[in-house]
């Protein structure tokens, strides 16, 4: 996908590149289309693809504890203790290694990447230019339907007791799934020195 | 100022060196790791790329009028 899309950029620039030189040579038919090409329909697929690969790179773990203030929440994912959610569901593979932090807070509604995508920015605006919020709170609480897109309907959720006896109040986020007390050690950052660490391959 | 005075040669010109400016921005936001990358390649990449495209439009729009004005000559 990356390939294809340098493959356009550069091609574009070498059209580009011409038309900057001699922009003449466009008098012929044949060099009206390739005009055409390299000055409208290449870049606009550049336009297209670069949108494309930076969307899915920000849905990747590295790309959001580049962030400084963003980093103790990706060490809490190698927290050694299974009671912390997170560090248990990115250590056992239940989310993409790699797409971690994505998995568990994207936004599944149809608009939900653009939605994602404008949160990132305020996000950004905070890091560079105002003070992110100490600790970080997620606007309007962490929402059941992100546990759910992926729990609901697998046999362990729906057979365990528990689960069942609230489902209701669990699908329409009346009782959440982490400030009920069932399942309240999230990233817990303010912890993060007195925690033993897991280390892979160990 | 009218686009017959400004030429085509001028505004293709202009145009190809938008888009080049605008794709090498975006290179650099591609090969840059950074949280900003992003807001370099939607703010100023692509903005540099669209108005190469526009001006490109434009210049296509101005051969349109000039073919017309020497039929209408003739």
């Amino acid at each position: 996908m990356i390939a294809m899309l340098v493959v356009q950029i550069v091609l574009s620039i070498i059209l580009a590149s011409i038309f900057l030189i001699r922009p003449s040579v466009t008098s012929a038919t044949a060099w009206k289309i390739l005009a055409f090409i390299g000055l409208c329909a290449l870049p606009f697929l550049c336009i297209v693809g670069g949108m494309n690969t930076h969307m899915q790179r920000s849905e990747q773990t590295q790309f959001c504890i580049s962030c400084h203030a963003m980093v103790p929440y990706g060490q809490s994912l190698y927290v050694d203790d299974p009671s912390y959610l997170p560090a248990q569901h990115f250590q056992n593979h239940r989310v993409p290694a790699d797409m971690a932090c994505y998995a568990c807070h994207a936004d599944y509604s149809i608009y939900g990447p653009l939605k994602d995508k404008m949160r990132g920015l305020t996000r950004i605006y905070m890091q560079y230019v105002s003070t992110p919020p100490n600790p970080i709170r997620i606007p309007g609480g962490y929402q059941n339907g992100q546990c759910l897109h992926c729990h609901l309907g697998a046999r362990s959720f729906e057979e365990n007791q528990i689960h069942a006896a609230v489902m209701d109040s669990l699908k329409s986020n009346q009782m959440s799934c982490l400030t009920s007390g069932c399942h309240d050690t999230a990233h817990n950052v303010a912890q993060l020195s007195h925690v033993k660490f897991w280390r892979p391959g160990q | 100022m009218r686009l017959s005075e400004i030429g085509m040669g001028r505004l293709l010109r202009v145009s190809s060196a938008l888009i080049i400016l605008g794709l090498v921005v975006e290179i650099v936001s591609l090969v840059w790791y950074h949280p900003l990358s992003f807001v370099l390649f939607a703010f100023v990449g692509i903005s540099l790329i669209a108005l190469g495209i526009l001006v490109y439009l434009i210049s296509l729009a101005f051969v349109a009028t000039r073919s017309t004005e020497n039929r209408n000559s003739t």
